[in-house]
């Protein structure tokens, strides 16, 4: 009887084996979800992956950074199946993918949901000249100094490159001193950028190419290069976003409302100033951009593959901002949510 | 008794085996891009200058060809390359449409709605920002514009541009230019006079 057992063990221990085989062994193919996002925004991205999927071992977030526009056009012009799109400017939303999808009636996208608010800041190291005298309300005297080098990403390629120049343009207005502009940015390109007053509206026209002279200003094609810059000393000070020079570990000063592009009470000052890029880099948006408030949101394309995963990891991030912390654009007042449900959608509603 | 017990693991081993012992997501692959067939015949690209220039991809080809390193970098950090790249400088097609002179400019666009501008000094390879492999910037080295139809000895592939992109090159390896340059899918380029 005894030795009848051993073979009934043996089983076991081989099943055993299996299992645990099977389970150690074996990968799990986990479900991608593709991200396209802003590049202010992938710090935070980056620390709600790395929890979403602690908790969703079976999903893999895939998180791909550019410039809004360039974010949207993988979509729209491009025709990349990406399952969520997060952009640093809710007004392109509906600009650039509120239209049909080629050989269909529907839209790229209907709706977006907007989650958080930035604010445009001086960042500065402690090597920065005069990075002991600045203040909130010195600011632009600091950056006027001759010996002083600002600088700012590019325009053309960057929200927060427009959005500086807005910046310098309302300060001017809201200090009532309209050398700002041209002390700290304008004089310092070759042709000097001028400010044009219609009615109250300032508006700045860039050349095609913008060509600093000298060392003054400093223009790089994105926060990246601009804050490795700034780190290395090549310029004492750069307009940044809030949450960009948080994540970076940058002190900064923080500029008043009706300046730094943050709250929707000044957003009728904003307006005041506007930039008029050098050529349409897109053919798909025009060449304008008017002060805004500063406001980052989201959107399923119709076209994504993985869209109940996508609104999941959307919920989760949206309680993540909620809870904001160093990096994270301000969380707006009461939870985002979707203006539907999948559950809707799936059955046709 | 054993019998049925064994019969029955055997069984379980079976299962386990053609099953795998945990509940998988369910997966289906993700489709790519949409990528057109890969045949060129009937593209071209024009070149407007003093004079009007159309080629096709094999009268690029049949140019003088230059090659050098090529190496880019998005907004955001990510690099592409390095390349070896394979294809017509700027400075020949601007040549044989009728030259540049100081304070013009060259409007490079493809037809997904992307535009690049350089200036004169970019056309001769001056005025660009560089970095090292690491993206600490460094001095500029020589660095020329070119029309590239090869990457790595073999065609662009269509999301590498193809047929034709700018690439902006050096005969130093491991030289980091900003991306933003790079027009991929290049059909038409523009002189701009400085009087225009």
């Amino acid at each position: 009887m005894r030795g009848d057992r051993y073979p009934y063990i043996a089983w076991i221990v081989i099943v055993l084996a299996i299992l645990a085989a099977g389970c150690s062994e074996r990968p799990v193919e986990r479900v991608p979800v593709k991200v396209v996002a802003a590049g202010s925004l992938l710090y935070p991205l980056a620390e709600a992956e790395a929890k979403y999927e602690q908790l969703h071992p079976d999903i893999d977030i895939q998180v791909e950074g550019h410039g809004s526009i360039q974010a949207i056009r993988q979509v729209t012009d491009l025709g990349r199946r990406f399952d969520l799109v997060v952009v640093a400017d809710e007004s392109l939303i509906p600009d650039l993918m509120y239209r049909p999808i080629g050989g269909s009636n529907g839209n790229y996208t209907d709706w977006y949901t907007p989650f958080g608010r930035n604010e445009m800041v001086i960042a500065y190291t402690e090597k920065s000249r005069y990075h002991d005298e600045i203040t909130p309300e010195n600011w632009y005297g600091v950056l006027s100094r001759p010996d002083v080098r600002v600088g700012f990403s590019n325009p053309m390629l960057d929200a927060a490159g427009y959005r500086a120049m807005l910046v310098a343009m309302l300060a001017g207005e809201h200090y009532q001193d309209l050398t700002i502009f041209p002390r700290v940015i304008g004089d310092h390109f070759d042709p000097p950028l001028t400010i044009e007053n219609n009615g109250g509206i300032r508006t700045v026209r860039l050349p095609q190419v913008l060509k600093p002279t000298g060392s003054k200003v400093a223009v790089r094609d994105g926060s990246i290069f601009l804050l490795s810059l700034l780190e290395a000393g090549g310029i004492d000070y750069a307009f940044e976003y809030r949450s960009v020079a948080e994540a970076q570990g940058f002190p900064y000063v923080p500029l008043p409302d009706t300046i730094n592009l943050k709250t929707d009470d000044q957003s009728d000052f904003y307006k005041k100033a506007r930039v008029i890029l050098g050529f349409p880099r897109f053919s798909q948006i025009g060449s304008e951009r008017v002060g805004i408030p500063i406001l980052y949101a989201v959107t399923i394309p119709s076209t994504a593959v993985r869209v109940e995963e996508a609104r999941e990891f959307t919920e989760f991030f949206f309680r993540m901002s909620q809870e904001g912390g160093r990096g994270w654009p301000e969380p707006l007042d009461g939870t985002p949510v979707f203006p539907w449900s999948t559950k809707a959608v799936a059955a046709g509603e | 008794m054993i019998q049925t017990l064994q019969a029955g693991l055997i069984l379980l081993v079976l299962f386990c085996c053609s099953t795998g012992c945990i509940s998988q997501a369910p997966v289906s692959p993700s489709p790519d891009v949409t990528v057109p067939a890969e045949d060129y015949r009937s593209w071209t690209l024009t070149v407007n200058g003093t004079t009007q220039q159309v080629y096709s991809l094999a009268d690029l080809r049949a140019l003088p060809a230059a090659t050098g390193h090529g190496f880019a970098v998005s907004t955001v950090g990510i690099k592409y390359g390095p390349y070896l790249c394979k294809g017509v400088l700027l400075t020949d097609l601007l040549e044989r449409a009728g030259g540049i002179s100081n304070g013009d400019q060259v409007w490079i666009s493809a037809p997904d709605g992307y535009l690049w501008v350089f200036d004169y000094d970019q056309v001769q390879g001056n005025g660009f920002i560089t970095f090292n492999e690491n993206l600490k910037e460094i001095p500029s080295p020589p660095l020329r514009i070119l029309l590239m139809y090869d990457m790595d000895g073999a065609p662009l592939s269509y999301n590498e541009g193809a047929p034709l992109r700018v690439a902006i090159i050096s005969e130093e390896q491991g030289v980091v230019t900003e991306g933003s340059a790079w027009v991929k899918w290049v059909d038409n380029i523009e002189i701009r006079r400085k009087s225009q």
